[in-house]
């Protein structure tokens, strides 16, 4: 028997071997109370993926996908934020970096007693806790799911929307590149460009310990990354324009917060209280993002940097996963500029991080080009939401093909299916598991 | 789809036959043997040969004696070794291909949990006991083509081996393939810190399950995750069988009939 983290030596065959090893991977993965996004490049709980991961966890055991969201949770610090790692203290300190001793939570009053990061991720949480109750509300009323993770997710979304409306403009700001999810994306080249990096002798990335490095963040984008987060650290975790040398208004996090919002207006119904608030919340955000960030000459949403008021006109993935908001008003325009050549929805797959057309497009490295299960499968989501059942279901059966080949990579060549980075990725086997069985 | 199989004496019924009915409508596909010392169970050859001749499944046979193959008295020991490479012959010829004989190291023997505390014999000498044992029932479980399942139990009612690591560890130091680890989820609620990662550690050398709640009451009476529990196993590829060994609660027949519709309820491993 081949272990999950090995490069299977075979393709899963069937569709029952796909689903079989999609659970060794969750299985081998599962640390007791979260899932670790891959057992040796990133040992600790990294929140975005918690959220993916608990999608296809609940098919797995619904028990616990609603625990792996609630450790998730319990780390939130108390201004509402949820960081965007909680450490496992029992790893080595120096297993990743930045770690516990770069962030320095513990000196935070707002922090939780276990270290974390000060930093967050996409909000895909509120969703992730709705399926993830679905799966098995027998289960999630007798464990008081619902009813203690409703309370946080409000404020968590309620930190994104004040603390970090840093322009006023009701949209979310990103303060840092691994905050938007798309860590290394072009779209971030301009913006990142005004930071002076930290020289590459002054920390150890531990990344390159497991990934080729052709494939990962180069030394200066990396000293940059780790300048912002020591300014926000010094800073006290403060959100203001002074502070952040980097700040975007990404249509991916406003999207998730907008769809997110519609998920607590599900869950307020459920409790028995009132979903008017989250539901004007969900159009005001929905308003916005599309009066703000999206282009009508494009056909596609883009970041704004917040620095400088301007678009920036980057064609990435996350310009095109608004298309999970529910009652999106320009989804069928979003659509189109899937199916054309910059994304190619009919043939490449996953879903390019990054335009394929663009003269710097990298099919191998990170979120310059190759393309995630997760953003794909946000897309597919949005695809079912917007009445397109016939190109949701030909991007499922590319997207298993290609995992049923390249085994469950951290991201893939979108046009060879040629699997990059670690093996034995979790939101990878949760996300196909969700497919595979997806109603 | 899991394949369940109930100890005979959870069963009502008189004969094998009866017991394997009522089971069969039940859900469960076959019947764990219980075997006593004393040869009791070679005894029993020409009812099992009836019962295998009538079409009862009976896959698998679980020792059911008061001292075992690791006991700290020699004559307990060879005896207990000679009552189980019986038991082995036995099961090897009703139970069809891949019968499994079951045992645990000792039982109620000595706990280090209790006083008082320091067993009489040291480790490395119990570990010598356990390799001989080990070597000796493996070598005839392969004459005989059955398997040899070694059960971990909890650290109250055995001293030697109580997580499956530690019995994988000495399965690979016989290096008999015909030696096998029985994942048994009461104990390993007790003993492992998380069951189902011990499951994907074990795997290789997994050869027989027993099922009971946390509390050794039957699957559905206490707090086991048995969603993460059957998806796991079966993600791993273990074929064999998920064996009833449990007390019960509530009306006997009722609640032994109710084990296979709540796991199966359970199992997600079956594609809708």
């Amino acid at each position: 028997m081949t272990t999950c983290t090995e490069r299977p030596e075979v393709a899963h065959r069937t569709i029952e071997d796909l689903d079989r090893a999609a659970r060794r991977v969750l299985a081998t993965n599962w640390r007791q109370h979260a899932t670790v996004p891959a057992a040796r490049l990133y040992p600790h709980q990294w929140s975005w993926d918690s959220a993916f991961v608990a999608i296809g966890l609940r098919h797995l055991s619904p028990a616990r996908a609603q625990r792996e969201l609630e450790s998730l949770f319990g780390a939130q610090w108390r201004d509402g934020r949820v960081p965007h790692i909680v450490f496992d203290p029992h790893v080595p300190a120096d297993a990743y970096f930045p770690g516990p001793s770069f962030w320095r939570s513990g000196a935070v009053p707002e922090a939780p007693a276990v270290p974390t990061s000060g930093i967050v991720q996409p909000p895909a949480h509120a969703l992730a806790v709705w399926l993830t109750y679905r799966a098995d509300p027998a289960t999630a009323r007798a464990r008081g799911f619902l009813s203690r993770l409703y309370p946080r997710l409000v404020e968590w979304h309620r930190y994104l929307m004040t603390r970090r409306d840093l322009t006023g403009s009701g949209l979310m700001s990103v303060v840092h590149p691994w905050e938007s999810g798309l860590d290394n994306s072009p779209a971030w080249d301009t913006p990142l460009s005004r930071v002076t990096p930290v020289p590459a002798g002054e920390f150890t990335r531990r990344d390159l310990d497991h990934a080729a490095a052709a494939d990962r963040p180069t030394d200066t984008d990396y000293g940059r990354y780790v300048r912002l987060a020591r300014d926000y650290r010094d800073a006290g975790y403060a959100d203001s324009l002074r502070v952040h040398g980097f700040a975007v208004e990404d249509p991916l996090c406003n999207a998730l917060l907008a769809a997110g919002e519609d998920a607590l207006a599900s869950m307020a119904v459920e409790l028995g209280r009132d979903p008017r608030p989250h539901r004007s919340a969900a159009a005001r955000l929905t308003g916005t993002l599309t009066a703000t960030l999206y282009d009508p000459a494009a056909g596609m949403f883009f970041a704004r940097d917040a620095h400088t008021g301007k678009l920036i006109r980057s064609y990435s993935v996350g310009g095109l996963v608004p298309l999970v908001v529910p009652g999106l008003p320009v989804a069928a325009e979003l659509i189109r500029t899937a199916l054309g050549d910059r994304f190619r929805l009919r043939d490449a797959c996953p879903l390019p991080s990054y335009d394929l057309t663009a003269g710097d497009h990298d099919p191998g490295r990170y979120w310059r080009g190759p393309g995630w299960i997760n953003t794909s499968w946000l897309f597919w989501h949005g695809l079912r939401l917007h009445g397109e059942p016939s190109l949701a279901e030909d991007l499922r059966q590319r997207l298993l093909d290609r995992v049923r080949d390249a085994g469950f990579r951290e991201y893939l060549d979108p046009l060879t299916g040629a699997g990059h980075g670690t093996d034995g990725f979790s939101w990878t086997a949760a996300l196909i598991l969700d497919l595979i069985r997806a109603p | 789809m899991i394949k369940l199989s109930c100890q005979e004496q959870l069963l009502p019924g008189h004969t094998l036959q009866e017991k394997f009915e009522f089971a069969r409508d039940a859900g469960y596909d076959g019947i764990e043997l219980r075997a006593r010392g004393d040869f009791a169970f070679r005894d029993r050859l020409p009812e099992l040969r009836r019962a295998a001749r009538d079409g009862v499944v009976m896959p698998s046979v679980c020792v059911d004696m008061s001292h075992f193959f690791a006991a700290f008295d020699p004559d307990l020991r060879r005896d207990a070794v000679a009552q189980l490479k019986s038991q082995l012959s036995v099961i090897a010829e009703v139970g069809g291909p891949g019968a499994v004989a079951c045992t645990p190291a000792s039982w109620g023997m000595f706990s280090r949990r209790l006083p008082p505390f320091e067993p009489p014999r040291s480790e490395p000498e119990d570990r010598a006991v356990l390799l001989d044992g080990l070597a000796e029932l493996g070598g005839h479980a392969a004459r005989v083509g059955a398997t040899l399942a070694l059960e971990p139990l909890n650290r109250y009612e055995d001293h030697m081996i109580n997580r499956l690591e530690q019995a994988v560890e000495l399965i690979d130091a016989v290096g008999l393939p015909s030696v096998k680890v029985l994942a048994d989820t009461y104990h390993m609620n007790i003993e492992e810190d998380e069951p189902t990662s011990a499951l994907v550690r074990a795997a290789a050398h997994l050869g027989h399950v027993q099922v009971s709640d946390s509390n050794r009451f039957q699957p559905g009476a206490g707090h086991l995750d048995w969603a993460a529990l059957l998806g796991t196993l079966d993600a791993l590829g273990y074929q064999g069988y998920l064996a009833l060994e449990c007390r019960l609660r509530g009306e006997p027949a009722t609640a032994v009939a109710a084990v296979p519709g709540f796991l199966r309820r359970h199992d997600v491993s079956a594609l809708v």
